[in-house]
């Protein structure tokens, strides 16, 4: 059983794991930072992107080179054709390490799909570790659609195939939800009036955050085991507000007992979106919340 | 300090942060200015201060989802390995690479037998059975291969036998090449798929050569001599793609003292630029086989460049990059 072995005989000095798709790093500032590990769902998305352009460009080259051979007679085809040859054989073995490599990690089915190629330090992939992890895809594949490279990232913790697991590689994902605190999540329940909370009108910053964590949108969980979770929290906050539920629902009866079922998590939504100050950080946030 | 305050000052350094790492992760290396470098690295520090405090204070998923990303763009930006180069990778193949195979002698020493014993025996069996050679290739292949060395290769100079010739260069750069890498890369499942590619060959390529060589006369040193120039560098470069392709089962199932992952990090570049090697090789060998190999020349000529080819190439891999031994002058300086 090689794979038990692998699994028991690892030492984690710089990367440290959580039981979920997350990969903790350790800086040498002495800073965590985490990685999500991308799944086989988006990384054959990838793959397909990847595939149509390698064909794509292939076909295109063919009639490119042959055309332009057509001019020099047979021995201007059979030239033209022995240079296609060999952009078949650069794009088989060379396509995704020379691109991981010098685009630092990245396909661009990769860029597509919100990829990127690390190490599984963190650091980025350099050329000959891309060309290494690309050349395994031979054995991966077999004996037919990823077959190995499958069943290898089941046995492994960060989702490794072959390739990855020789060149020490893993792949993560970089797509984050745009949603803030206030957009999305928030948007369809109603903030609470200071008339509604006789006590006090404050919420804890770090009682927010757990709020938030709960409905994080990497975890994911029934709506009835949120409700559940909501509970104990739900209840302490209405304490501390002095908040307590009207008996006529405001509105809509139908929606009154739709909502009756979760009211916990719609009340720790009303929290959140009342006393959460919206951070709008992120790429080109900068004037906007400037002038907030 | 609370949560607004925090943000509120130290906004303008993340927006900034996120400004340079746009700036620099789009240029190479070459050109960061090493102030831009010093000013990143100072901002890169500091905001991994603010994500510390972030984590332990407990100030939101989202702010520290943003925080950690410009920690993680940043720590890519700085840690790095040292680029390839050319000038690298021309030394590794005048050195590194006669030298690593040497150290890996045991792996090619299997490579070899399992390619070179089913080779000789099956040109002995092609020999004595022709017949035996549809098997392998396929009849008319076979048929027309054999009319192709029966006459002088290439005596005519017209056009069509230089378009020919690129043409047969892709082929082989292909199709050879793409054989070592197979052979490499399958060596991950436990070596299984290395032996059947090496075997395979070996057989096959014996085989057909045994019915060229059974016709006879004319045929066979034609074959021959065309043969012996590339043969240099092509069979010997599918052995180290084969070796290559052992030293990665080696670290699958061998790990020795280290742990099987570690084993596999270890091994898994070495066998990889053993497998970068042969490929080199392999181009060599198809600009040989493509472009000289069919000269229309005497076949004593081919004899002997085959000759030398075979000697350079034994003198490369079986010399070059040695360790010179280390004299010590009397100034304790070190010489070598």
């Amino acid at each position: 059983m090689p794979f038990g072995g692998m699994r028991l005989g690892m030492t984690e000095s710089v990367a440290r794991r959580l039981v979920d798709t997350r990969v903790v790093i350790e800086t040498p500032e002495g800073v965590d930072f985490r990685f999500r590990i991308a799944g086989p769902g988006q990384r054959l998305w990838a793959w397909c992107i990847d595939s149509l352009i390698k064909a794509g460009s292939l076909a295109i080259l063919w009639l490119f080179l042959l055309s332009v051979g057509a001019f020099g007679g047979e021995a201007g085809v059979q030239v033209m054709a022995g240079l296609a040859t060999i952009g078949v054989f650069l794009c088989n073995w060379f396509y995704g390490s020379l691109f991981e490599g010098l685009m630092n990690g990245q396909t661009p089915g990769k860029r597509a799909a919100g990829l990127r190629v690390l190490r599984t330090n963190g650091t980025p992939v350099d050329l000959v570790t891309a060309i290494g992890r690309n050349f395994l895809r031979v054995a991966d594949a077999l004996p037919i659609g990823y077959t190995v490279g499958l069943i290898s990232m089941l046995l492994t913790p960060r989702l490794q195939r072959l390739g990855d697991l020789f060149f020490d590689t893993m792949v993560v994902t970089e797509q984050r939800n745009p949603t803030g605190r206030k957009e999305g999540l928030t948007s369809r329940v109603l903030p609470l009036l200071r008339a509604e909370c006789p006590r006090k009108f404050s919420v804890p910053e770090r009682t927010l955050a757990i709020i938030e964590r709960l409905f994080d949108p990497e975890r994911v969980m029934s709506d009835g085991r949120r409700e559940e979770i909501a509970k104990p929290l739900s209840e302490a906050l209405r304490q501390r507000l002095g908040w307590s539920e009207a008996w006529q629902a405001q509105g809509n009866q139908y929606d009154f007992f739709q909502n009756q079922g979760y009211k916990h998590t719609q009340f720790l939504l009303r929290v959140l979106k009342t006393f959460a100050v919206d951070d709008r950080l992120g790429p080109g946030s900068q004037q906007s919340g400037d002038s907030r | 300090m609370n949560r607004e305050r925090f943000i509120r000052e130290r906004r303008q350094d993340w927006g900034r942060f996120e400004q340079l790492l746009g700036v620099l992760q789009n240029l190479p290396e070459r050109q960061w200015r090493s102030l831009q470098v010093a000013e990143l690295a100072r901002l890169y520090r500091s905001i991994c201060y603010d994500l510390s405090l972030v984590q332990s204070r407990e100030w939101g998923s989202r702010l520290e989802e943003y925080l950690n990303d410009l920690v993680a763009g940043g720590h890519n930006c700085l840690y790095r390995t040292r680029p390839a180069s050319v000038a690298l990778a021309l030394e590794f193949i005048a050195i590194g690479f006669p030298r690593l195979l040497r150290q890996r002698w045991r792996a090619f020493a299997l490579s070899a037998a399992l390619f070179v014993i089913p080779f000789v025996v099956a040109t002995i069996i092609g020999i004595v059975r022709p017949d035996l050679a549809v098997l392998v290739a396929g009849e008319q292949e076979l048929q027309e291969s054999l009319k192709s060395f029966s006459s002088e290769l290439y005596t005519a100079t017209d056009e069509r036998y230089t378009g020919e010739r690129s043409f047969m260069f892709g082929f082989y750069v292909n199709n050879n090449t793409g054989i070592a890498f197979q052979a490499f890369s399958l060596g991950a499942l436990a070596g299984v798929g290395t032996c059947y590619v090496l075997l395979s060959n070996g057989i096959s390529i014996g085989l057909v050569q045994g019915a060229v060589l059974a016709k006879g006369g004319a045929t066979a040193v034609n074959f021959t001599s065309f043969v012996i120039t590339h043969g240099s560098l092509e069979l010997t470069a599918i052995v180290i793609s084969g070796a290559a392709g052992f030293v990665l089962a080696q670290s699958l199932l061998l790990p020795g003292e280290r742990t099987r992952l570690e084993s596999l990090r270890y091994h898994g570049r070495e066998s990889l630029l053993l497998a970068l090697g042969s490929g080199v090789m392999l181009v060599g060998a198809a600009v040989l086989e493509g472009y000289f190999s069919p000269l229309p020349i005497a076949p004593l000529f081919k004899y002997l460049a085959g000759a030398v080819a075979w000697l350079l190439v034994g003198l490369w891999l079986g010399l070059a990059g040695r360790e010179r031994p280390v004299i010590v002058d009397s100034a304790g300086g070190v010489q070598s």
